[in-house]
């Protein structure tokens, strides 16, 4: 609905081409069919439905294979794999995708570490599906609607990275989605797609689904591959990277389920095609999740860079009771920093933007929170989720969170000393960049968001509770 | 030999401590044993040793005799003056039973000497 | 050190002995060194092998950065995060255990971004930490309390612990040696690294996530370990200490005093922990050749037994034959008496488990002065042949440490595991880090690792220097020995290996003893002398029964039981006595606290003895004892030197006769974890060990 309004309203994509003053010269993308660069954009999105990746993202048509195969799926797959893992880096790289996972690596230049001569090792491409980011719902889409998009894409992904198997690690509750995975593996197994001699190209590649158990942490990568080994899911000290020393010893590559799966499309359309969405280093579509206070919560795949609030607006149906009874926006999932309503009127959704905004795009789930939100509590309650989530190897992730949430609770009543604020910023930039993987930063920074931008609030709640109930005992202790 | 002639020379020169002549060193000797001969029923009785007045009598002659052959005036003065400090301290019940008791102890006990001795006779 | 690829290449009869070979390089050529980096730790350049870390380049300038979790002997977890250091050009601060060095790297241990890093983690550590500390067992020696002293906060931020509390957690049953306080656990997993890889038992483990973890065994049940004891050394805090010495004394009241142990033939190098005149407990010292740091368990606690069982007094049989208390002059002359008018081919004298060099040369020298050429030890070891008149045909020839380097272990007819701990942990260590590969022949027993069992007939084997027909099996072990390392590329690398199973076996060998007390048994000795003897080689049954025994030893066992005199003599702590252990290294204990009671050091008993027989020993004191042993052998006083041995071709020459059929299993006493923890009299005589028995035994029956 949402992609045919857009071709309706917008026309297509290059309707849109003017010139702004803010074009990045550089990011003249390379155009093979075209003469003429195009003018560099200003303005980025609605996406046109004929550049959308994931074309059955709302499960309308057919996920098996047969639909797949009718939305151009496994089309001259076999063409692709012959040109070799180079080209297809090459293309991964002119496309400048960046992970879709959170942490926005460079997909090509991720897939390029797997190039080294081989040491007799197998290698293995490891494909995250644990999607367990409070807010993301994403891969789960991909999955249960489009899943032949990412059997392909590992497919391809593997043989860019000499992969001899994928292992797709998806979350255990994801039951319907592991099921439907494993329907469009099988399929491609007997269609000759995988296995040996997938796609007849000479190439034997298999993919595997291990479902996982629950642990959020275990979306973490290494986490995740000592989940697959059969171990207690604990993120591993890096160096060395997984692309050294990853599953089972081997060099290895995780990459999220939404960059394997447009993967397939990119190289099939281009990476110079990809690259024309958004702005520079940012390029590519992305598929937002808008949840939360507004009138029609989605996930939409829209072009990156888009202005957030045009993003609501347009995909969301707005915030509920309007713009103006927005709060905050939590932009890339639980473990980014909220922003305010005054930062979110000119926020742009893409890596750099967000990050200009002391935020992070992370997997890009929207988050949005109206006037009628508890924010202390809510940024409590994320805070609890870390504490639970949290896998106890290291200090400061094991000891600060659970302190964190201690200490957010009692905000929450307004039961503590207005310096237990800067204590609490304190314990937060502790734990940040001190931990072995960034489960702990995923925890300090909703708090440090929080901080940031709503220290009247906490301290009014303070106020507010020593003029109920005397004042806090922490006063006393601290 | 020289040391012997610098001690020699030495003796000759030196100033007495008491008594200028022998018989004023026997006066002081022989006081001070009348002096002890006195004291012990009081001795025995007060320390509650058990030794009889003769045995003590026996013990002080003993000990007077030890020193018999001592013919240096000086020396003679400074045992006499520690006679004089035992008396005293007996006298007024500084020492106690032990140190009284000491007096008859025979001597001292040769160290061991030789492996078999020191095996079975000390802790070693 | 580079490993040539294993090129299985033995050519034996039987395909069911495929014992694959190394060819292995052992010295020469050194493999190429690799190009240094330089590194500046402080601005401090200095110049490390790539792969090293970061905390070891600190460590090389004498730089010491904390840690919690980092244990050189340990695989690396940096999960504490106390050893963060700034790193130029780095945002974030790194783990330095972890962290290999890259070239120009800079580092800057006391930067402020590097003590802000550790006064947080540091704070991290302690909000959960009990504030236990004058009653904790690990006060005064413990890392945290030190660490946070040095890299703490001076005040504190823990307004949470007055609204919600630290966190509790229910301690632990792990078995009697180990007492556990599991709300004081910092979660280094430490313990858990040990006991996985250098004890070889995955029991320990983590449960539950973030602050409900919790170090434990899954379910509740002892660590079935005769290595367990070194958790209680590897923990930094007070979450595992010792049962037995719990509130037992502070460290900075005890004297500690460097010993060497003697309850298995390796001599463990220990620190005797003292305080007025009694042990307290024993720990490892740490040397590189025997026994890295650890210590088993049976070293470190079977000292409660020295205080137990003694024997304080001499004593003798009175006329209704119990044993009565008498003085020293009384029981010399009696024994005495006893020598003098004995003929010489009747007397025998049998050295026991934990006798020294000392006393053994005492004796040996008063006996052979007396006529007689009867001294035994009570382990016997095949005498045909090269016998024991070849230093290599006794000894551990490839020294302890070099065991890391083997790249495969023939095991025969022995229970390495319990019989030397410590050197089992070192084959597991090659088997883990090197792939080393185990054959064992014997008995099927549980060695913590895998190996291959070739059976336990030693017909199938031929060789084994234990069983019933010894000579032929160590025969057929020289011969295979020479035939494998005729075939190495190395031929500094010795092949056999013989593994005494005393601390008393390989001095007395050197001393010319025999083992074994079997034929001097049989001619019905009239005076027996067991010097600590207390195995059970030498029964009343077997004796004449006007035998006269004369027993000289620490306590009271089998060995005293059957005596008509006697003798007390000094425990290992308490004398500064020679071992040599199973590799021909001569160590000495030093004397930690007094003999209790009348007890005397033993040569001197002998010497003593001599006195009154009339057959005066020419030294009065331990260095004319030590001048003597060294006249017999230099290698005897070389305190902490292993001589190289040789000759195993002229061994093998000499054994080529024996080489007959063999027939028989080979067997080995200590079969279970239960087994090992009584052996000796010191061990026997411990409560804890007993405990130790009893738990294990409960173990076995409970379902997990």
């Amino acid at each position: 609905m949402a992609g045919a309004l857009a071709r309706v309203i917008q026309g297509t994509k290059s309707h849109l081409g003017i010139v702004g003053p803010l074009a990045n010269i550089n990011n003249v993308p390379k155009r093979f069919q075209n003469t003429e660069a195009p003018p560099a954009k200003s303005q980025y999105g609605p996406l046109s439905d004929c550049d959308r990746i994931f074309t059955n993202l709302y499960g309308r048509h057919d996920w098996r294979l047969s639909g797949a195969l009718k939305r151009g799926d496994w089309y001259k797959t076999k063409e692709i794999l012959n040109m070799g893992s180079d080209w297809i880096i090459g293309e991964l790289k002119t496309s400048g995708l960046r992970g879709r996972g959170g942490a926005g690596f460079p997909t090509g230049m991720k897939w390029s570490f797997m190039n080294k001569p081989s040491d007799g090792r197998p290698k293995y491409l490891v494909v995250n599906a644990d999607e367990g980011e409070p807010g993301t719902c994403k891969d789960r889409e991909i999955m249960r609607h489009d899943p032949h998009k990412l059997v392909e894409g590992c497919l391809i992904a593997g043989r860019a990275i000499g992969a001899r198997a994928a292992y797709i690690y998806i979350r255990g509750e994801f039951y319907n989605e592991a099921s439907n995975l494993q329907v469009a593996i099988a399929e491609a197994y007997q269609a000759g797609l995988l296995g040996k001699n997938a796609c007849s190209s000479g190439y034997d590649f298999d993919v595997f689904v291990h479902r996982g158990a629950g642990a959020y942490i275990c979306g973490e990568e290494t986490a995740l591959i000592e989940s697959i080994e059969g171990k207690q899911g604990k993120p591993r000290l890096k160096p060395p990277f997984p692309a050294d020393i990853g599953l089972f010893g081997c060099p290895t590559t995780v990459n999220n389920v939404e960059t394997i799966a447009c993967s397939p499309t990119i190289v099939r359309r281009g990476g110079s095609w990809f690259a024309s969405f958004g702005r520079t280093r940012n390029s590519g579509t992305k598929l937002f999740n808008i949840s939360g206070h507004v009138n029609t919560p989605c996930t939409v795949e829209e072009e990156m860079s888009i202005p957030l609030k045009y993003l609501i607006e347009r995909h969301a149906g707005g915030v509920i009771g309007g713009w103006e009874n927005l709060l905050a926006i939590i932009p890339g999932g639980s473990s980014t920093p909220l922003m305010p309503k005054h930062v979110c009127e000119t926020a742009i959704m893409d890596f750099d933007g967000l990050v200009a905004c002391q935020s992070s795009l992370g997997t890009a789930a929207i988050i949005v929170m109206d006037k009628s939100t508890d924010i202390v509590k809510a940024i409590a309650r994320l805070i609890m989720f870390y504490k639970h989530e949290s896998c106890g190897q290291c200090t400061p992730c094991r000891e600060g969170v659970s302190w964190m949430n201690k200490i957010m609770y009692r905000f929450v009543e307004g039961n503590a000393s207005v310096k237990e604020i800067d204590m609490l910023w304190e314990i937060s930039k502790q734990i940040e960049g001190h931990t072995i993987c960034a489960l702990g930063d995923g925890a300090a920074w909703p708090v440090q968001g929080l901080i940031r931008h709503f220290r009247p609030e906490l301290e009014r709640r303070m106020q507010a509770y020593a003029c109920a109930y005397g004042p806090s005992r922490a006063e006393r202790l601290y | 030999m020289a040391a012997k002639q610098a001690i020699q020379v030495g003796t000759k020169i030196v100033k007495p401590v008491l008594s200028t002549n022998h018989a004023e060193a026997r006066l002081r000797v022989l006081s001070l044993y009348k002096a002890w001969y006195r004291q012990i029923p009081y001795i025995v009785k007060e320390f509650d040793i058990p030794k009889s007045e003769n045995q003590c009598r026996e013990k002080l002659k003993e000990l007077f005799m030890t020193n018999k052959d001592v013919t240096d005036i000086r020396v003679i003065d400074l045992l006499v003056i520690k006679g004089q400090m035992e008396l005293q301290e007996s006298v007024n019940m500084w020492k106690q039973k032990g140190h009284i008791m000491a007096y008859f102890k025979p001597t001292e006990e040769p160290k061991p000497k030789g492996f078999l001795s020191k095996f079975f006779n000390s802790n070693e | 050190m580079l490993r040539q690829p294993l090129c299985r290449a033995l050519a034996l009869s039987s395909p069911a002995r495929a014992v694959p070979l190394a060819s292995r390089s052992y010295s020469n050529p050194v493999p190429a060194e690799p190009e240094k980096v330089e590194v500046f730790i402080n601005d401090k350049p200095v110049y490390v092998a790539p792969g090293t870390t970061v905390l070891q380049a600190a460590a090389q300038v004498g730089v010491e950065i904390p840690r919690f979790c980092y244990h050189e002997r340990l695989a690396v977890a940096g999960n504490c995060r106390m050893c963060l250091v700034e790193v130029e050009r780095s945002p974030k601060p790194v783990a330095a255990c972890a962290m290999p060095v890259m070239k120009g790297m800079r580092v800057k241990t006391d930067s402020d971004l590097t003590r802000k890093a550790r006064e947080g983690v540091m704070e991290f550590l302690l909000v959960n930490h009990p504030l236990d500390c004058p009653i904790c067992d690990q006060g005064g020696e413990c890392d945290l309390q030190d660490q946070s002293m040095a890299f703490g906060s001076d005040r504190s931020r823990f307004t949470d612990v007055h609204f919600s509390g630290k966190r509790a957690v229910e301690d632990k049953d792990i078995g009697p040696l180990i007492k556990t306080i599991m709300t004081r656990c910092i979660h280094c997993t430490r313990c858990i690294r040990f006991a996985s890889e250098v004890a070889g038992v995955d029991d320990f483990g983590t449960t539950g996530r973030g602050t409900d973890m919790q170090v434990g065994t899954y379910v509740e049940k002892m660590l079935l370990s005769e290595l367990s004891g070194n958790v209680i050394d590897l923990c930094p805090v007070g979450a595992l200490t010792s049962k037995p010495y719990s509130f037992a004394a502070r460290p900075w009241e005890t004297r500690r005093i460097d010993s060497v142990d003697v309850l298995d033939p390796l001599g463990s190098n220990i620190v005797v922990t003292t305080r007025t005149n009694e042990v307290l407990r024993i720990l490892p010292r740490t040397n590189e050749e025997i026994n890295e740091e650890w210590l088993s368990d049976k070293s470190r606690f079977a000292c409660d037994g020295l205080k137990r069982q003694r024997l304080v007094t001499p004593m003798m049989t009175d006329s209704r034959g119990n044993l009565m208390p008498v003085d020293w002059e009384d029981a010399i002359v009696a024994a005495a008496r006893a020598l003098r008018d004995c003929p010489p081919n009747k007397l025998l004298a049998v050295a026991g488990d934990m006798a020294d060099a000392e006393s053994l040369v005492a004796l040996k020298d008063l006996v052979n002065r007396l006529g007689s050429e009867n001294t035994c030890t009570e382990q016997y070891f095949p005498l045909d042949g090269a016998g024991i008149d070849l230093r290599s045909s006794y000894l551990c020839n490839t020294k302890i440490a070099n065991v890391e380097d083997a790249d495969f272990v023939l095991l025969i007819g022995t229970n390495v595991r319990f019989e030397a701990p410590l050197l089992n942990a070192r084959i597991r260590k090659a088997y883990v880090h090197k792939d080393t590969d185990v054959a064992l022949i014997g008995p099927k027993v549980d060695l913590t690792y895998d190996y291959m069992h070739v059976g336990d007939s030693a017909s199938v084997v031929k060789i084994s220097p234990r069983g019933p027909e010894g000579s032929a099996l160590l025969a057929y072990t020289q011969e295979l020995a020479c035939k494998l390392q005729d075939k190495l590329q190395d031929k500094e690398w010795k092949v056999l290996n013989v593994l005494q199973r005393t601390a008393s076996q390989v001095a007395a060998l050197d001393l010319g003893y025999q083992p074994g007390v079997g034929k001097a048994l049989q001619d019905g000795p009239k005076v027996v002398y067991l010097l600590g003897a207390d195995s059970g080689v030498v029964s009343r049954d077997q004796l004449p029964k006007d035998a006269f025994v004369i027993y000289q030893g620490h306590h009271g066992d089998a060995g005293a039981a059957m005596a008509d005199v006697v003798l007390p003599g000094a425990a290992y702590t308490e004398k500064r006595a020679t071992f040599v252990n199973a590799e021909g290294r001569a160590q000495q204990t030093l004397v930690a606290v007094a003999p209790p009671g009348m007890a005397r050091e033993d040569w001197k008993i002998i010497r003593a003895l001599s006195e009154v027989i009339g057959e005066r020993l020419p030294y009065d004191n331990l260095d004319e004892v030590r001048d003597r042993l060294s006249e017999i052998s230099p290698a005897l006083v070389a305190y902490g030197d292993v001589q190289e041995n040789n000759y195993f071709a002229q061994a093998r020459a000499l054994a080529q006769s024996l080489q007959k059929p063999v027939s028989g299993k080979l067997d080995v006493q200590l079969k279970h974890l239960e087994d090992f923890f009584m052996t000796d009299t010191i061990s026997r005589a411990s409560p804890t060990m007993a405990k130790c028995i009893q738990a294990v035994l409960k173990q076995k029956d409970s379902p997990y």
